[in-house]
């Protein structure tokens, strides 16, 4: 009974919720905010990726809290499981395919992973996806020998300074007398490597900070047994 | 009066509809780690709503490839935003697994009832008062169900 | 100078990111960063109030104009929120050293940065992301007790705050899709030919359960009392008097700016008169001292939702008067449940083994009821001339409500303090009554001096929030802030 009218309530409010929806006019989107940032965002902080520029310049600071709520999940992560990991032989060996395979993508992955890192004002893609692409090149060889270690001192070192530096970048605008989080150094070198003042290093601090993050997280979880 | 099936009516269905299930999920699930896959759900649900918000018919991604003149593109904020929801989710999700992981060590059980009964059982002890009836369990003593085998050799492993 | 109003916001996180790296050589430089970082804090807001800037004021984060960017509102409000938040945070700075400290610590600046944004934020969806923040930097600190019922309270609680977060983050979307925009001051301005309509009625509605989480709104308040059962008395003390008013603070943001319908207002009403219901029977009901707080801190902030029912200025100086009253009085009772926190029966006698407690005891809960001289009296009759006021009978019930829950309130505070000051049970010495820690009681005093002195100034407090409440409740002075502050306009 319960059940049933879990059910019926969630197949309403999804109903309901749809019908609202409908009223929208999809497709052809207000664009208010949207459309003034893609007009003057090349201006301003002379990167071709508008997302980009959302995300380091216009929205700095949502980028700076999503960082923290990754440190924080992570810290609070490492509370709970506490620091003993004992990787007594509970996971089997990785086989033939995982453990050579995993040991010749590294490479591949670290190089493309730091390519897309320092291509996010220019092309799809920037630190959050490539600081993902780092996680898994330092996660794979944890699968393929669960005995391998992760150094969680190098970890939280790295973590730790490629957060700070997000802040004292954009600190270091704030005592030239410009905002917080201001792009500076902006050159007039639009699409190239080189370009977009200091936003490319913001990403970079975003790359390692989520790399770090997300491996120091997954072989938490991946190394965890008993508390006692 | 049918209505027209567009693709805007099924791209909305598919944004709503894995809310809905979602929330359904977290309410039906007897097992905290379905609750948390449940909430997975809803929340790419309210992504590709997000998502939604932004696009725009024949436009591109809001990429330059040439100076001056490009076509129409799709607005950047929901792109943005839409990637901060995303990893927002997936450190929550993790922290929530290795909640789930001590739990399943402490407890010996995932299932949501159980867990509830043995916290407030916990709350009332440290507290030092006689437990309250919980809302899930009869009044009166019965005889609680034998767990199986393979539980209580888990048990067995802690404490 | 108004620039650096940033660094309260920002600086904990700097010290957050760093705190494991400097604790890694050196714990006993590490364990000054925080307190230091929340000194600073507070120095350079207190700063800022009394250098007498022109409030409100409105900062552009990276110098992108609003709407664009997201900007900073500051007005005397925020001020004295972020302010409470930074000395809060010193007050409740978990001092305790062990092999755990730097992420406890980190956790803890998280939180005080995460709630500093929640109250300058000016866009919703840099609201939402700060409000995650604080989601997960408490989940982190009530899991660090340690108790498996502490985890088990936590994943409840997680579960019920990831419903909340998808029903935010689907209000947003909704609203977006609307109005093209996030920014609070530009919503504002669009909010009148585009929101005021289902869509914009449902978007709030998603907004207030999501945010009504954290503000212990009646359907979603299940977690508030095994969290504050389980969790560390100060991070209770945190949760319960300022993360939930934080979330109040943008519900009454979202209503003074965004959300004009009737309907959204009643249907708040509603919700705030079941909470004051279901709270204070469950505290009267419950049999130990932690629950007791929480059930009824639940049905506090059931009063403040009556009270932010009537959207105009007079509402808002009834909602600041109680958030107030209630921040201090609850902070400082969940400081005395450090030692007291259990069962009510084991407190027998308790006066004699430590007289202080009991005084502060009383002094809080003659306050919370609403006992002249003291603060709270001032709160309560505030808010029942305003309830009065009204005319739709809705808010007479919500008046009959808080009335009688005046009475509950002070039959279960009452049969405590009955029992602190009667004889103490035949077969227990008196070194075995419970008594709280020698900090948490000095930090309880703290607060017990600061209702004393509000009692003692009470005109000029009031005319203070009274202020503060025009200002906050005057929705044309935000969009002129935000537009005007910094060049861009729309």
């Amino acid at each position: 009974m319960r059940n049933l009218t879990s059910l019926l309530f969630a197949g309403g409010l999804g109903f309901m919720l749809l019908a609202i929806a409908s009223g929208l006019d999809f497709g052809a989107p207000p664009m208010l905010v949207g459309g003034a940032i893609q007009s003057t965002a090349p201006q301003e902080t002379g990167a071709t990726n508008i997302v980009t520029s959302v995300v380091l310049g216009y929205r700095g600071i949502d980028t700076l809290g999503e960082l923290s709520i990754l440190f924080a999940a992570a810290a609070a992560a490492g509370l709970v499981l506490g620091r003993r990991h004992t990787t007594a032989g509970t996971l089997t060996e990785g086989g033939f395919v995982l453990k050579h395979g995993g040991a010749m993508l590294f490479p591949l992955l670290m190089t493309i992973g730091f390519y897309i890192i320092f291509h996010g004002h220019l092309t799809p893609g920037g630190g959050f996806q490539g600081g993902v692409i780092l996680a898994a090149a330092f996660f794979l060889p944890l699968l393929a020998r669960p005995g391998a270690r992760l150094h969680h001192g190098m970890l939280s070192v790295i973590e730790g300074f490629a957060g700070s530096s997000f802040i004292l970048i954009g600190l270091a605008a704030l005592s030239e007398g410009e905002a917080f989080l201001q792009p500076m150094l902006v050159q007039d070198t639009l699409g190239q490597l080189v370009s977009a003042g200091t936003l490319p290093l913001l990403y970079l601090a975003v790359g390692l900070k989520v790399g770090a993050e997300l491996a120091g997280l997954l072989s938490h979880l991946a190394q965890t047994e008993s508390e006692v | 009066m049918m209505p027209e099936i567009s693709l805007e009516l099924i791209l909305y269905t598919t944004a709503l509809g894995l809310i809905s299930i979602g929330l359904a999920g977290v309410v039906l699930s007897r097992h905290l780690f379905r609750m948390v896959l449940a909430l997975v759900i809803a929340e790419a649900g309210a992504n590709l709503m997000l998502v939604l918000a932004g696009y725009r018919w024949d436009a591109v991604a809001p990429i330059l490839t040439t100076l001056g003149e490009h076509p129409p593109m799709v607005d950047p904020v929901p792109q943005a935003m839409v990637l901060t929801a995303i990893v927002i989710g997936v450190g929550i999700q993790a922290l929530a697994v290795s909640i789930l992981i001590r739990i399943r060590q402490r407890y010996g059980t995932l299932d949501r009832s159980q867990v509830a009964e043995r916290m407030d059982a916990e709350i009332a002890d440290t507290a030092g008062i006689p437990r309250d009836v919980s809302q899930e369990s009869p009044l009166g003593e019965r005889p609680l169900p034998s767990l199986p085998d393979s539980t209580v050799e888990i048990r067995g492993g802690h404490s | 100078m108004s620039d650096l109003i940033v660094l309260p916001l920002v600086l904990p996180l700097f010290g957050a990111f760093l705190l494991p790296i400097v604790m890694r050589t050196s714990i006993s430089i590490g364990a000054w960063i925080g307190p230091a970082i929340l000194a600073y804090g507070c120095w350079i807001l207190g700063d800022q109030w009394m250098s007498g800037t022109a409030l409100p004021f409105s900062l552009a984060i990276g110098g992108f104009a609003p709407p664009m960017g997201i900007n900073l509102y500051i007005d005397s409000l925020a001020l004295l929120f972020a302010f409470a938040v930074q000395l809060l945070g010193l007050l409740f700075w978990p001092f305790k050293i062990d092999q755990e400290t730097a992420r406890r610590q980190a956790l803890m600046l998280l939180l005080v940065a995460a709630s500093t944004g929640l109250a300058l934020s000016g866009d919703l969806f840099n609201l939402y992301v700060f409000y995650e923040l604080v989601a997960v930097a408490t989940f982190g600190l009530i899991a660090a007790s340690g108790s498996s019922a502490a985890y088990a309270s936590t994943i409840r609680y997680l579960i019920l705050s990831g419903i909340g977060s998808v029903l935010t983050l689907l209000g947003i979307a909704l609203i977006y899709s609307q109005t093209g925009t996030l920014n609070l001051a530009h919503l504002a301005q669009l909010a009148p030919e585009q929101l005021n309509n289902k869509l914009g009625l449902t978007a709030f509605l998603t907004i207030l359960i999501g945010v009504g989480v954290k503000a212990e709104l009646f359907p979603v308040n299940t977690w508030a009392p095994e969290v504050y059962a389980t969790a560390a008395s100060r991070v209770s003390a945190f949760l319960a008097g300022l993360v939930s008013k934080l979330a109040l603070l943008i519900i009454l943001r979202l209503l003074v700016l965004i959300f004009h319908q009737p309907e959204a207002v009643q249907v708040m009403l509603v919700l705030g008169i079941l909470g004051v219901i279901t709270g204070e029977l469950a505290a009267w009901r419950a049999k130990d001292v932690r629950r007791m707080l929480a059930f009824s801190s639940i049905g506090q902030l059931g009063m403040i939702f009556i009270a932010l029912a009537i959207p105009e200025q007079g509402g808002l100086l009834a909602v600041l008067a109680l958030t107030f009253h209630h921040l201090l009085i609850k902070s400082g009772l969940f400081m005395l449940a450090d030692g007291w926190g259990g069962a009510i029966e084991k407190l027998r006698g308790a006066a004699k083994r430590s007289p202080l407690a009991a005084a502060i005891f009383v002094l809080f809960s003659l306050s919370l009821i609403g006992m002249p001289p003291l603060p709270g009296f001032w709160a309560k009759f505030t808010l029942i001339t305003q309830l009065a006021a009204q005319t739709s009978p809705l808010y007479l019930i919500g008046l009959t409500v808080f009335l009688l829950a005046t009475v509950i309130e002070a039959a279960y505070l009452f049969r405590l303090a009955a029992l602190l000051y009667g004889p103490a049970a035949e077969d227990t010495p008196i070194d075995t009554i419970p008594k709280p820690a020698g900090l948490s009681l000095a930090t309880a005093s703290l607060f017990g001096i600061g209702l004393l002195a509000a009692a003692l100034f009470i005109t000029p407090v009031g005319d203070l929030l009274s202020h503060v409440a025009g200002q906050a409740a005057n929705a044309d002075l935000y969009i002129n802030t935000v537009f005007a502050g910094t060049g861009g306009s729309q």
